[in-house]
């Protein structure tokens, strides 16, 4: 008894049927009137001259955080995936071992999130703009050059064979067979990974890191509701014709979606597409640089570290104490609970209202607002009526990550043959039944797979809602963090890449189950 | 005896031209229809009309004549009477034989069969029948549909087409893009299976194969060119009906 693609699709959402058991227990009575506030302020945003004026300044000093990481990974990925790229070096120097060794040193950064990043550096550092820049271009740049490296290798060999017998140096082989074909593939990651960038950079604001994100905290532990609306209006303002944007670039260089589904679209010339993406790429840099000199980056900041606090006596002893078993299974039971509420809701939503066209644009309302909402805030919001704990943590992680992947499910739903559907309904089946059989059958193999890959992101995503306590390595690591406890945080670092690298290899393989069957 | 259907002056506005313009047809139960016309003639226009995946611009629809209803729920009922045989087929790939002849039944079922279906085999002695109806093996039922060959694939959609149980069968070009051997055995089972009580409209574009219908009706423009029993057609008004379409007088 297997269950059948679409259904596969809407098992994961039956984790809500607990958390609604455990959903009393977990309320504690009172902040209901402050969130009936907090709603009806998303129509009345303050339209005061002086805050709007601060949220401007705060979300230009986030946008050029976001530009300026996410230029400096790109260009650190790319040097980072040539590295470790087993045909470059093999080309070169005819041996593989070093890539392989490179590649395996750079999962240690990747696998740390960019706001333990950022807190580490905080303590090491102190405020710099340049902190939050390379907390979000460290792990970032990991990440492309995994992708560029992978990439690179996946790359048919022919032609570099070719000319490297033809004599031509190793060097400009290299160049000119692997480059056309890497240039696509690295831009329409790297489109992705800006929208990503621009969530951080809020995020890490949160964290007292600069930018928009602290002044929403801000509002909200004040309770100035309104000045939060007009802040999330003006972050949406932004998030929204970026994510237009790289759709429609994506679209007119005919790139994959990243759930690339049905049969791809025509190729435009090479050459033409190849000079605009340069073009775009070349002119993204500039503005970076731009950026970066705006917000005064000074790059030997970094090197400048605060006297640390000398190691405690007998700290080993009290890292190696704490209780590691409780802290892992509660990150654990964080992941996949919240892992299970993005990849089960989305479908299940998409179903309910599949007949009726309001609902739907409500829908996609809703996962904007999860994709661009920094989940600590909505984890606060929810310490308003929950208990803090496990609950609202999940809550606040699985409505962000609703939001990403409900919006890659409506695009590939949209993408994916309406024949079916239509046939089933013209055979008098209803709406939502159609959705079901005609399309969800197609984009299940897919979306699930997607849906493995983030909770692998989801995993490591954990540390960001810690501060709503009960949640496992992400509560004790700000605890440690805030105490200046070497050891513990040392440990912590150490519990959680092992986590997120059994995590990536696990979500990998159920990833290529998926994509085989 | 009523009609089943009834189309009553139908007109479909075009971009330019109308693509249906005052179309009147009954059909009766036991009849089977040949529908013949050039390319761009209206003939896929009058078969979406029929199945209620087109509203007409003018003109009504009858089913058992009574007017086509207005809910959402009682329209989906009339339509659940009427299948339809896609050119496509319409095949859910990634499902298995079994639960793709299911799905022509999702119509009357509700949501907990529609899921338990997804999970365990229901109704097979139903769907054993149609396939050794259809010649198939029953063996087949477990077969993810992508594994089928292509005339594999049209009997089980044909199969799932009887598994609605309609009173009324429509095809679009069913045979178009067939050989002549798989043409010949799917359009024998079209015919066995749209004979009395139930009804046959089908749409074609080889004029050699109209042997086993009742009745041919001819499109052209988006007006009904003629409608007359099979054993009254001459070769004469079926050149009529391409040539006036051409606006070649020497079109062979």
């Amino acid at each position: 008894m297997k269950p059948a693609a679409p259904l596969l699709m809407l098992l994961p959402a039956a984790v809500l049927l607990p958390l609604l058991l455990l959903l009393p227990q977990a309320l504690h009575g009172g902040g209901w009137e402050l969130v009936g506030q907090f709603a009806a302020a998303a129509l009345q945003p303050s339209l005061d001259p002086v805050v709007l004026q601060s949220l401007l300044r705060g979300l230009a000093i986030t946008c050029a955080v976001a530009l300026v990481g996410w230029a400096v990974s790109l260009v650190l990925g790319v040097l980072l995936g040539l590295a470790s790229a087993r045909v470059v070096w093999q080309s070169l120097s005819g041996r593989c071992w070093p890539a392989d060794l490179l590649a395996r040193l750079l999962a240690l950064p990747r696998s740390i999130h960019e706001l333990i990043w950022g807190l580490l550096l905080l303590q090491l550092i102190g405020l710099q703009p340049a902190v939050a820049v390379a907390s979000i271009a460290i792990p970032y740049g990991t990440l492309v050059a995994r992708v560029v490296r992978d990439l690179l290798d996946a790359l048919p060999r022919a032609s570099l064979a070719a000319l490297l017998s033809a004599g031509t140096p190793a060097p400009t082989a290299l160049l000119t067979t692997l480059g056309p074909p890497l240039l696509p593939g690295l831009l329409s990651y790297g489109g992705y990974r800006l929208e990503c960038a621009l969530r951080s950079a809020t995020l890490l604001g949160v964290f007292g890191l600069g930018g928009l994100g602290n002044d929403l905290l801000l509002s909200l532990q004040s309770l100035q509701f309104h000045e939060l609306w007009s802040g999330l209006w003006l972050l949406l303002a932004v998030m929204l014709p970026l994510e237009a944007l790289i759709a429609r670039l994506r679209r007119h260089w005919s790139m994959p979606a990243r759930l690339s589904l049905g049969p791809q679209t025509q190729h435009r010339s090479v050459g033409r597409r190849g000079r605009q993406m340069l073009v775009l790429l070349g002119s993204l840099l500039l503005l970076a640089w731009g950026a970066a000199r705006w917000l005064q980056i000074d790059p030997t900041q970094l090197l400048h570290w605060q006297p640390l606090p000398p190691l405690g006596q007998g700290g080993w002893q009290e890292a190696l104490a704490l209780p590691w078993p409780s802290l892992i299974v509660e990150t654990l039971l964080l992941t996949l609970t919240a892992a299970a509420l993005a990849v089960g809701a989305g479908p299940l939503l998409l179903l309910l209202v599949a007949p009726w066209r309001p609902g739907r644009a409500l829908l996609q309302l809703g996962w904007m607002l999860g994709r661009l909402w920094p989940p600590p805030l909505t984890a606060l919001l929810l310490l308003f009526v929950l208990k803090p704990g496990l609950l609202p943590a999940a809550l606040a992680l699985g409505f962000h990550n609703l939001g990403i992947l409900g919006r890659l499910l409506r695009e590939a739903c949209s993408a994916a043959d309406p024949a079916p559907e239509q046939a089933l309904s013209s055979s008098g089946s209803g709406p939502r039944l159609a959705l079901l059989y005609g399309r969800f059958s197609r984009v299940a193999g897919s979306y699930l797979a997607y849906g493995a890959y983030r909770s692998d992101v989801i995993l490591r995503e954990t540390v960001v809602v810690g501060l709503v306590g009960g949640t496992g390595l992400g509560s004790q690591l700000r605890e440690s963090l805030s105490g200046f406890a070497w050891q513990q945080i040392g440990l912590l670092l150490v519990a959680y890449a092992l986590l997120t690298l059994v995590g990536e290899d696990l979500s990998d393989r159920s990833r290529r189950q998926l994509l085989g069957a | 005896m009523t009609a089943l259907l009834t189309l009553e002056n139908i007109s479909v506005r075009g971009r330019r031209l109308p693509r249906l313009d005052g179309v009147n047809l009954q059909l009766r139960p036991g009849e089977r229809v040949a529908l013949l016309g050039p390319s761009g003639a209206g003939k896929s226009t009058l078969l979406a009309v029929a199945n209620g995946l087109l509203e007409p611009d003018q003109g009504q629809v009858l089913w058992h004549g009574e007017p086509r209803a207005f809910g959402a729920r009682a329209r989906r009922r009339q339509q659940r009477r009427i299948g339809m045989l896609w050119q496509d087929l319409r095949l859910i790939e990634e499902l298995t034989v079994q639960q793709n002849l299911n799905a022509g039944r999702l119509g009357a079922w509700g949501w907990p069969r529609a899921l338990l279906n997804l999970l365990v085999p229901l109704e097979t002695q139903a769907c054993r029948e149609l396939l050794l109806r259809l010649d198939l093996e029953p063996g087949l039922l477990v077969e993810p549909v992508a594994t089928l060959s292509g005339g594999q694939r049209q009997r089980v959609a044909l199969a799932r087409l009887l598994r609605q149980e309609p009173e009324l069968l429509l095809a679009d070009e069913p045979l178009a893009s067939l050989d002549p051997r798989l043409a010949d055995g799917l359009l024998a089972l079209l015919l066995r299976e749209g004979a009395a009580p139930r009804a046959l409209l089908l749409s074609l574009h080889r004029p050699d194969l109209l042997a086993g219908f009742d009745r041919v009706i001819g499109l052209r423009g988006g007006q009904l060119a003629f409608d007359m029993p099979r054993s009254a057609l001459t070769p004469a008004t079926l050149a009529d009906l391409y040539v006036d379409a051409t606006g070649a007088a020497g079109a062979s």
